[in-house]
């Protein structure tokens, strides 16, 4: 029998199956934590950092992913504070300039409050997220990618740098891949980073209802985990 | 020849994957750099994905992919060692060999590698010569040691 969890999100009581994420919870109860590297089947790797929450933990808040934070009962969480609010802009600041040339970061960030970027565009095409990387090592079974290196040397890459032949060719690293939809502008050249600004609709609708779906588009070619749901 | 070798160090460890740094630090030794096919057996025979075996090899310092030359000065660039002067040593080599850390003279004799911190601060700047400490390491002792492994004598130099 599955067991169950109530735990208070936002003020709202919901319920979740024991041992799912607190952001599992959130997004089948059709409240929208804006999310990045996590992809439903896959094992949550909490690094693109967007899905922070804060957590009630004895009258103390805490900040921390939401992806890799199991539902307990009694939890108490907000996922839309002040605070929330300024740093998962930061974050979706920092995404956007690791890798200005992909929608649907720009569509993330776009989500989360972001109206122009203060730091340089970096213009490396990847942030990191390990999609993937996790696809290509938990579900296809391939092992065919991986991250090599460290600090900012860290890096995907073919073991041994070439051995495509471990290879299935499943083609998910590209379907998961963020950066595979270029911003509606086209790509972008080194040096003149933006701000996709044909999204400003989703920021009205953002001010006015925090939690909705905006229905981003993300689908195409990304999988927004909300496409799951409904 | 890599096959027969791997065998000893292999041996009694098959199909344990936690063994995989143990393992490879053998290679490392015997070899003094871990090559591609080592890579492969390694990961076929502890049951470890090569891509595994490849990334825990490029993690560490203390693995080489490429061979390295028959004498390793390994710089300490820590904290502590920085700030005592190991930039000066670095220069010294660069200047005195014209390579740059972690690369091997073309003659394959020497090799220059730099770390962060090899645990013995107090010693700084700490350099290690084929395994072997030397503290309070200066630009003059290093270009000494660095001559001498290469058999250079002093005379030798002043007339080059
Ligand atoms: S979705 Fe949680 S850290 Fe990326
Ligand atoms: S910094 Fe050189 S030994 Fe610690």
């Amino acid at each position: 029998m599955q067991q169950y969890v109530t735990l208070k999100i936002d003020n709202a009581r919901v319920k979740a199956v024991k041992g799912a994420s607190v952001l599992d919870a959130a997004m089948a109860s059709g409240l929208c934590i804006p999310h990045l590297c996590y992809v439903p089947v896959l094992k949550a790797s909490g690094a693109c950092r967007l899905c922070i929450v804060e957590v009630v933990d004895n009258g103390r808040t805490k900040i921390t992913a939401s992806c890799t934070l199991n539902a307990e009962d009694g939890m108490v969480i907000y996922s839309n504070t002040e605070r929330i609010r300024k740093l998962r802009k930061n974050i979706a600041e920092l995404l956007v300039a690791q890798a200005p040339n992909s929608r649907a970061v720009q569509d993330i960030a776009v989500r989360c409050g972001v109206k122009e970027v203060r730091y340089p565009f970096r213009n490396d095409n990847c942030i990191q997220c390990g999609r993937c990387v996790s696809y290509c090592t938990e579900y296809s079974k391939a092992n065919s990618l991986g991250f090599v290196g460290r600090g900012k040397n860290r890096h995907v890459e073919y073991p041994l740098g070439f051995r495509r032949d471990l290879c299935k060719k499943c083609g998910f690293c590209t379907e998961y891949c963020p950066m595979s939809v270029t911003p509606c502008g086209g790509p972008m050249k080194a040096g003149e980073g933006r701000l996709c600004g044909n999204c400003d609709s989703q920021i009205a609708a953002m001010e006015h209802f925090s939690g909705i779906c905006v229905r981003c588009e993300l689908g195409k070619g990304f999988k927004c985990v909300r496409q799951t749901y409904v | 020849m890599i096959m027969t070798a791997l065998n000893s160090i292999l041996k009694g460890r098959r199909s344990q994957p936690h063994l995989l740094i143990e393992v490879l630090q053998d290679a490392q030794d015997l070899y003094g750099y871990i090559p591609e096919e080592a890579m492969n057996a390694v990961s076929r025979e502890l049951g470890v994905p090569l891509m595994k075996v490849y990334r825990v090899a490029c993690f560490y310092k203390a693995f080489s992919l490429k061979p390295r030359g028959k004498y390793v000065f390994t710089v300490c660039t820590g904290t502590a060692c920085h700030v005592r002067g190991a930039n000066l040593l670095l220069d010294q080599v660069k200047g005195q060999l014209n390579i740059e850390p972690g690369e091997t003279t073309e003659d394959g004799l020497v090799t220059i590698e730099n770390v962060n911190c090899v645990g013995a601060c107090a010693l700084g700047p700490v350099v290690i010569q084929d395994g072997a400490y030397c503290h309070h390491m200066t630009p003059g002792k290093l270009r000494k040691a660095i001559d001498k492994s290469r058999g250079k004598k002093k005379k030798e130099r002043a007339h080059a």
